[in-house]
């Protein structure tokens, strides 16, 4: 009994000790709860500013309308090819007046749904 | 004008209404009334003194593109009665009137200055960098007014009488209405009321009296023509037009930082000349989106909000640009408007000291002339995002936001139009009043499409031509 109760406490210091790691490093890489869209959004260096843009496009589709979208043309870390070949093509929009590259757009209006 | 035919064998009478200096009685000879889109007073933006509106001109001189010459199928009313090529022989004495330097406008670019801050390639997109030249006169005046720099000129030509104060209140057509028989002229007294009265007969007639004032004059002149002189097809007064220039249209980032001083501020080279550039949409660009013509500078560094700061984090980073040093402007524009025959100046009931009708203004600015523009930011924007040197924000989206950031360039335009056809025109391509023999318009007025150019430069060529056309018809 007392084994097993060391053993618990041992573990709830180490979880909670962790858990603070975990918390520290969001000082320097922020940790998001999981999403169905992480293999989108993991293209975003900082997610918390791509939200606050992608927040104010204006009639943006759900969630799930703008993970279809993006992943018929954006492949896993190519979202400045992405975006240098938006400009190139003419596919821009705007957000809050801002002309954008719509893959940057979009990965913005959905960092800002989850 | 006067001046073109200094030297000549032609006698020329010049007579301003104003004198050397401003004065606020004979100013208020210009006021009248407005209507519709929120303008500028009549009396304001044009002076009625020797030299005119050359005495609080900006100076920026830029020659009008050859597309803005052409009838384009998306302007309406569009097309001039010649191309660019016929004004390019005026072109280099027009530059050396307005004191603007050599010509080098896009000739040289950015040679100079550019190594002290960011040049914003735009890599072949739909706008290029241009650049202004502006007017400087002897001594470093800053810009040239005619009146000043050239009156010693006036009285030197031996050819040239010069009245001042000489205020021309009607144009008298002979019974047949083919040609102009007399003009009444008449002096302010020192009240401000009617002075004294004379008339001059003359051989030939150029009307010069500014955009505005030319088709007063002719509206007014009603007696043979009972709508007016050169009004036998209702267009005289029609198609007023001016540039917008609304401040603060667009913010622009530059990733990398300041940008070179040229693009926010007029520039000297080292052999004087006085420089500034623009964002202009090339012709090519103007034929596929279908837009008119505009002239987009860089105004004063902002700051930029929550939202602008995420944008361009946001997107650096996406374009894999550090933009740690990133620096944001405001834009403001010079826009071409559509030409419209209902944006007009009509005669009010209200008369002047010496008994010639008022004006009124119904002005006008279409939605359209907006989203037009915005097609050309919308393309500015882009090509930043494709040259990955900065990116763009469009600041208005709705006729309120333009509205509240809507200044004019005070050039009037197109209410005497040129046009080869009659019913399209008041004056033809060599300015000639279409139906009356012996009278010509000159300046701005005659422009039947407007460009986004400043009109000075190109006005004078104009002039200048018209200068040699009447040696050749008197000669």
């Amino acid at each position: 009994m007392k084994r097993r109760a060391i053993i618990a406490g041992v573990a709830a210091v180490g979880a909670a000790a962790a858990m603070g790691l975990y918390r520290f490093t969001d000082l320097f890489v922020k940790h998001y709860p999981p999403t169905p869209y992480d293999d989108l959004l993991l293209q975003l260096v900082d997610r918390q500013q791509a939200s606050r843009l992608g927040a104010r496009l204006a009639g943006a589709p759900d969630a799930g309308t703008l993970a279809a979208q993006l992943r018929a043309g954006l492949k896993p870390g190519e979202l400045g090819a992405a975006a240098k070949a938006d400009a190139a093509a003419g596919r821009v929009m705007e957000v809050d007046g801002w002309v954008l590259p719509k893959t940057v757009a979009f990965l913005s209006a959905l960092a800002s749904k989850v | 004008m006067a001046l073109s035919l200094a030297g000549s064998k032609i006698r020329v009478l010049l007579m301003e209404a104003g004198g050397i200096n401003f004065d606020p009685t004979i100013q208020k000879m210009y006021s009248g009334t407005e209507t519709g889109t929120r303008y500028a007073p009549l009396d304001a933006g044009r002076l009625r003194q020797l030299g005119g509106g050359t005495n609080h001109w900006g100076g920026w001189c830029r020659p009008m593109d050859a597309i803005e010459f052409e009838a384009r199928d998306w302007v309406p009313h569009s097309g001039w009665p010649f191309s660019r090529l016929t004004l390019e022989p005026y072109y280099s004495r027009a530059q050396a009137l307005v004191e603007a330097g050599p010509w080098i406008y896009d000739l040289k670019g950015n040679a100079d200055n550019a190594a002290e801050g960011t040049v914003l390639p735009l890599n072949g997109g739909g706008l290029y960098t241009s650049w202004f030249q502006f007017s400087k006169m002897r001594g470093d005046i800053l810009p040239t007014q005619f009146g000043n720099r050239y009156r010693d000129d006036l009285k030197r030509a031996p050819n040239i009488n010069s009245l001042l104060h000489a205020n021309v209140t009607a144009i008298r057509l002979g019974a047949n209405s083919k040609q102009v028989e007399r003009l009444d002229v008449a002096t302010l007294n020192s009240h401000g009321g009617a002075g004294k009265h004379f008339t001059v007969k003359p051989r030939m007639v150029v009307l010069a009296c500014g955009g505005i004032e030319n088709a007063r004059l002719l509206l007014a002149s009603n007696d043979v023509m009972k709508t007016g002189v050169g009004n036998q097809n209702d267009l005289v007064g029609r198609f007023f037009a001016d540039n917008p220039i609304p401040r603060d249209i667009a913010t622009v980032v530059s990733f990398s930082g300041p940008l070179a001083p040229f693009y926010g501020a007029n520039q000297n080279l080292s052999d004087g000349t006085i420089m500034r550039a623009t964002f202009a949409p090339t012709a090519k660009f103007c034929r596929a989106a279908r837009i008119g013509s505009s002239l987009s500078t860089i105004e004063t560094p902002v700051e930029l909000d929550e939202t602008g700061k995420a944008a361009v984090i946001t997107t650096a980073i996406a374009l894999g640009v550090d933009a740690s040093n990133a620096k944001a402007y405001s834009l403001g524009c010079g826009m071409e408007l559509m030409p419209d025959p209902d944006r007009r100046l009509t005669l009010s009931g209200d008369k002047d000291a010496l008994g010639l009708p008022r004006l009124k203004l119904d002005m006008r600015i279409a939605d359209d002339d907006f989203a037009r523009f915005n097609r050309t930011m919308t393309e500015l924007g882009r090509q930043l995002l494709a040259s990955k040197a900065g990116m763009l924000r469009i600041s208005c989206h709705t006729r309120d936001d333009w509205m509240t950031r809507m200044d004019w360039g005070h050039h009037h335009l197109g209410t005497t139009r040129m046009s080869a056809d009659p019913k399209q025109g008041v004056v033809d391509g060599d300015l000639l009043v279409h139906g009356v023999g012996n009278l010509y318009i000159a300046g701005s007025g005659t422009f039947p499409s407007y460009s986004a150019s400043n009109p000075t430069l190109n006005l004078v060529a104009l002039t200048l031509r018209l200068g040699d056309h009447l040696k050749k018809v008197m000669a």
